[in-house]
C-alpha cells in the first residue's frame, strides 16, 4: 500500500500475501506472497510455491491491496495512516512481535469490528502496543483452502512423502565432520584477515 | 559509525544515527521504517542481483532435467530447480517490499542491465557437473546466505531463513552423488574429478573479489547487511570442502592449497582476469542464458495476458 | 518391497501376473514420458509461479511411476531403473498421447487435464482393487493426482476464456490431443481377465465417467468444441510416434555411457 504505481503496464499479475497455517491450533502466519491472476489461482499458486515441503493445514491468500501495515516509527511519522478509509466490517490482525530470526513475518492473532482499514490498525496498536509491526485486511477480502479431510489429504499431506528434499534423507556422506576436525584436517573457525 | 559520505540530501545525520542505533541494538528494520536512501538502494541492488541469479541458475542445472540417470535423481533434480525457482521468488518478494516491482527487476534482467552470478555463465559439460554445482557452488552459496539471515532488513533475512532451511538438501544431494562416483567405475571417477577441475575455481570466484577489491563491502558491513567480509566466507567454504574432497579421493587442482599453522586452508593466487571477463559477459554463456530466460519471458506473455483478461472478465461479471 | 506386496504377489495365476506386469508397465511408462514433457518446462515456464507448479506436477507423476514399477518388482524382480533407461523405444508401452512433445502451454495444460482428469478417475476406482499393494498405491497417488486436476482445470478454463490467442491456441490444443486421448483407455492384453478379478478398473466404464467429467468442462464451462475424432484407439501400445525414440535417446543417454555403473 505503500508502494508508489509502477511506471509502465505490470505483466506480472498482482501480488497476494500468503498466511500458512501449520498445524491445527496454530496461527496462520504470513509466509511470502505469490503474483496471480485472480483468487482461486492464487490460493493454488499459494500451494504448488509454500507447501513444497511439510507443514500445512490451511492456506489463506488476501490480494496485497486490501492489506494495511504500519510499524511503531511509521506511526510516529506518518500517523494518518489511522484514518485509512475503507469498508467496515470484520478484520483481521496480524502481529510481529520479535526481532527473532525467522522465516515468517506477522502471525494472525484475531480479529475486530472496525468502520476501516485504519480504524482496524488502531484498535490493533490498542490491544498489542508492544509489537513491532501492525497488519490487518478485511475479512471480505480472504480466499481460503477448505477445511474439509479430503482438502486437506491433497494439498497438504503428500509434502510429507516427498523425503528427499529433507537433507536428514542424505545422513552423513563419508566421515563425520566432527572426525575431520579431530584430525585437524577441518579447522573449526575461519580465522579473520586470512588473505595471504 | 555514522558515513556521512551516505547521507543524501533530505537525510539528517541524526536520522542515520538512530537508524544505525536501531542496528546496533539488534532490531530488524521493517518496510513502513525510515531507512537512508543509499540503504535501500543498495538493498534493491543485492536481493534483485540474488534473485537474477537464483532464475538464470535454473538454466545449466535444468539442462540435465531430460538426462539425468535414475528416476531418483531426475525427481530431485526437477526439486532442486523447482527450489531454485522458488529462491527467487521470495527474493523477489523481499526486494518488492522496497518499493520496486517484479516487472522491472525482471526487465533490467532481461535487457542486460542487471548482474547476477557470473558462476552460471559457465557451461555444464556432464552429469557429474549437476552434482558438482550442488556441493561446491551451492556450498558457497549457502556460506552467504547464512550470513544474509542475520542481515538487518526483516524482509532479506526472512528470505534467506527459508532459503537455508531448504538449500542444505541441494548441497547433500551434490555432495551424495559426488562422493558416490569418485569411489564408482573409472568412467564415474574420471568424471567426478573432471567436474571438479571445473568447478573448484569459479567456486571460490563466485564468492566475490578479495575484501581490498570489494567497493560496497564497507557501507553494507555498516548497516548490517553484510556481516562478514567475502575473503573470511571463502576461508569457511574452503576449510569445509578441501578436505571433504580430499576425503572422498579427488585431487583439487591448486597445486598451492595448504593448511597453515591455525589448520586453516590456505588457496593459491585466483585468476581474477578469467572472473571478471565472465563477470562483464565477455567469456561464457552470458547471452545463451538471457537468451532463454527472455525466450521464456516472451513465450509466456500470451498466458500472463490471456490469465489477465480472465480476471478482468470475472470482476466484470460480478458487478454486473 | 513390503511383506504384503510380496505376499500378494504370490497369490497371483501366471496369466492375471503376466498381465499385471504388462498393466503396470504401461501404467509407468505413461507417468515416466509425461513427467519427462513437464520436466522440460522447468527454467522456461510463462511466470516463476507456474515453473514451480509444473515442477510439482512432474515430481509427483515420477514418483508414480515409482510406486507402478515397484509394485512390478514385487512380481518379477525386475529394477525400475534398467526398465527406465535400458528400454528401447519398442519394449515401451507409453500411450502415443503421452510422447507428443510439449507444445506450448495451451498445449501442457490441456494435455495435462485429460490425463490427470483419467488418471484420478483411475485411481479412485483401483482404491478397491482386490490386489491390496495396488489398492494402497491408489491412495496414496489419488490425493495428488485430486490436486493436479484442480490446477489444471482452472488453467484450462482460464485459457480458454481468456483472450483471442489464448482461446485459439486452447482449441488447437484439444484438436489436435483428442484424438490420442482415446489410447488412454486402451485395454492391455490379458486386462480383461484383470479386470474380471477386479484388480484394475474397468476402462470401458472408466472413459464414461471420464466424458462426464471433461465435456462439460471443455464445452460447458470453457466453451470450446470438440473436434471430430474416431472413437477407436488405434493401434496398441507397442506402436509409438516418431518423438518416443529421441527422448529416449536423450533420457538414457547419462545412465548407458556408463552402463557397468553400480551406483548413479
Amino acid at each position: 500500500m505503500t508502494q508508489p504505481p509502477t511506471p509502465h503496464p505490470d505483466t506480472q499479475w498482482p501480488r497476494w500475501e500468503v498466511f500458512k497455517q501449520d498445524a491445527p491450533g496454530r496461527p496462520h502466519q504470513a509466509v511470502g506472497s505469490v503474483h496471480a491472476g485472480d483468487p482461486q489461482h492464487a490460493l493454488v499458486t499459494a500451494r504448488n510455491v509454500f507447501v513444497r515441503r511439510p507443514a500445512a493445514v490451511s492456506l489463506w491468500t488476501v490480494r496485497e491491496a486490501d492489506i494495511l501495515t504500519a510499524t511503531p516509527e511509521e506511526l510516529g511519522t506518518r500517523p494518518e495512516v489511522l484514518d485509512t478509509p475503507g469498508e467496515a466490517g470484520t478484520y483481521h490482525v496480524g502481529l510481529k512481535r520479535t526481532h527473532k530470526r525467522s522465516m515468517t513475518f506477522v502471525d494472525l492473532v484475531g480479529t475486530v469490528e472496525a468502520s476501516g482499514p485504519g480504524d482496524a490498525l488502531r484498535q490493533a496498536r490498542e490491544a498489542h502496543p508492544d509489537a513491532l509491526t501492525w497488519l490487518v485486511f478485511p475479512e471480505s477480502g480472504v480466499v481460503r483452502t477448505d477445511e474439509d479431510p479430503g482438502t486437506v489429504e491433497s494439498w497438504f499431506a503428500p509434502a510429507k512423502d516427498k523425503t528427499y528434499k529433507q537433507q536428514q534423507y542424505y545422513g552423513v556422506i563419508g566421515r563425520h565432520i566432527g572426525e575431520l576436525k579431530r584430525e585437524g584436517l577441518m579447522p573449526g573457525r575461519a580465522k579473520e584477515g586470512v588473505q595471504e | 559509525m555514522t558515513q556521512p559520505q551516505l547521507v543524501q540530501p533530505g537525510e539528517t545525520a541524526e536520522q542515520h544515527a538512530a537508524f544505525e542505533a536501531r542496528i546496533g541494538r539488534g532490531e530488524k528494520i521493517e518496510p513502513g521504517d525510515w531507512m537512508p536512501a543509499e540503504y535501500r538502494r543498495q538493498l534493491i541492488r543485492m536481493i534483485s542481483q540474488h534473485a537474477h541469479s537464483e532464475v538464470v541458475g535454473m538454466l545449466p542445472e535444468g539442462e540435465w532435467i531430460t538426462r539425468a540417470p535414475t528416476l531418483k535423481r531426475k525427481t530431485i533434480l526437477i526439486a532442486k530447480v523447482q527450489d531454485e525457482a522458488g529462491h527467487g521468488q521470495y527474493l523477489y518478494h523481499a526486494a518488492e517490499t522496497l518499493g520496486i516491482s517484479r516487472e522491472e527487476m525482471l526487465d533490467a534482467l532481461l535487457s542486460g542491465r542487471a548482474k547476477y552470478s557470473s558462476i552460471f555463465n559457465y557451461p555444464t559439460q556432464s552429469w557429474a557437473d549437476v552434482g558438482m554445482i550442488g556441493w561446491l557452488v551451492d556450498g558457497a552459496a549457502i556460506k552467504n546466505q547464512t550470513m544474509l539471515a542475520g542481515c538487518s532488513y526483516g524482509p532479506y533475512s526472512r528470505a534467506m531463513v527459508r532459503i537455508c532451511s531448504e538449500e542444505t538438501f541441494h548441497h547433500k544431494q551434490g555432495k551424495e552423488m559426488i562422493v558416490a562416483y569418485a569411489g564408482g567405475t573409472p568412467e564415474q571417477r574420471q568424471m567426478a574429478q573432471d567436474a571438479l577441475n571445473r568447478w573448484w575455481w569459479p567456486a571460490l570466484m563466485m564468492l566475490g573479489p578479495h575484501d581490498a577489491d570489494s567497493p560496497n563491502t564497507g557501507a553494507l558491513a555498516g548497516w548490517g547487511i553484510k556481516l562478514k567480509t567475502n575473503d573470511e566466507v571463502r576461508q569457511e567454504f574452503i576449510n569445509e570442502h578441501a578436505p571433504e574432497l580430499l576425503e572422498a579421493g579427488l585431487t583439487i587442482p591448486d597445486p598451492d592449497l595448504h593448511q597453515d599453522a591455525e589448520g586453516n586452508w590456505k588457496h593459491g593466487p585466483i585468476n581474477w582476469d578469467e572472473f571478471w571477463a565472465v563477470v562483464k559477459g565477455q567469456q561464457g554463456l552470458n547471452r545463451e542464458r538471457l537468451g532463454a530466460r527472455r525466450e521464456a519471458h516472451e513465450d509466456g506473455a500470451w498466458v500472463r495476458e490471456a490469465l489477465e483478461a480472465y480476471a478482468a472478465r470475472q470482476v466484470g461479471q460480478a458487478a454486473d | 518391497m513390503t511383506a504384503t506386496e510380496q505376499q500378494a504377489a504370490g497369490t497371483l495365476s501366471g496369466p492375471l501376473r503376466a498381465a499385471l506386469i504388462e498393466k503396470l508397465t504401461a501404467l509407468a511408462d505413461d507417468e515416466i514420458i509425461l513427467a519427462h514433457r513437464d520436466g522440460e518446462w522447468t527454467g522456461h515456464a510463462p511466470i516463476l509461479e507456474e515453473d514451480i507448479a509444473l515442477a510439482n506436477i512432474a515430481q509427483d507423476e515420477l514418483g508414480h511411476a515409482g510406486l507402478y514399477l515397484e509394485l512390478r518388482r514385487a512380481l518379477d524382480g525386475s529394477d525400475a531403473d534398467q526398465l527406465a533407461f535400458f528400454r528401447d523405444a519398442a519394449d515401451y508401452r507409453s500411450a502415443r498421447f503421452v510422447e507428443l512433445p510439449k507444445g506450448d502451454w495451451a498445449f501442457t495444460m490441456v494435455r495435462q487435464f485429460l490425463f490427470d482428469t483419467y488418471e484420478a478417475l483411475w485411481l479412485d476406482a483401483a482404491r478397491t482393487s482386490t490386489y491390496a499393494p495396488l489398492a494402497e498405491v491408489a491412495e496414496k497417488a489419488f490425493r495428488e493426482e485430486k490436486f493436479h486436476l484442480q490446477h489444471t482445470a482452472l488453467w484450462v478454463e482460464r485459457l480458454a476464456l481468456g483472450t483471442g490467442e489464448s482461446r485459439r491456441r486452447t482449441q488447437a490444443a484439444l484438436d489436435e490431443l483428442w484424438p490420442y486421448a482415446a489410447q488412454l483407455f486402451q485395454p492391455v492384453p490379458g486386462e480383461a481377465e484383470l479386470v474380471a478379478a477386479r484388480i484394475v478398473p474397468d476402462l470401458d466404464k472408466l472413459r464414461g465417467s471420464w466424458e462426464s467429467f471433461v465435456l462439460p468442462h471443455l464445452t460447458g464451462k470453457c466453451g470450446l468444441t470438440l473436434p471430430d475424432a474416431p472413437a477407436d484407439a488405434g493401434a496398441g501400445r507397442d506402436t509409438h510416434t516418431e518423438h518416443l525414440a529421441p527422448l529416449l535417446a536423450e533420457m538414457q543417454s547419462v545412465a548407458r555411457a556408463v552402463p557397468n555403473a553400480e551406483v548413479w
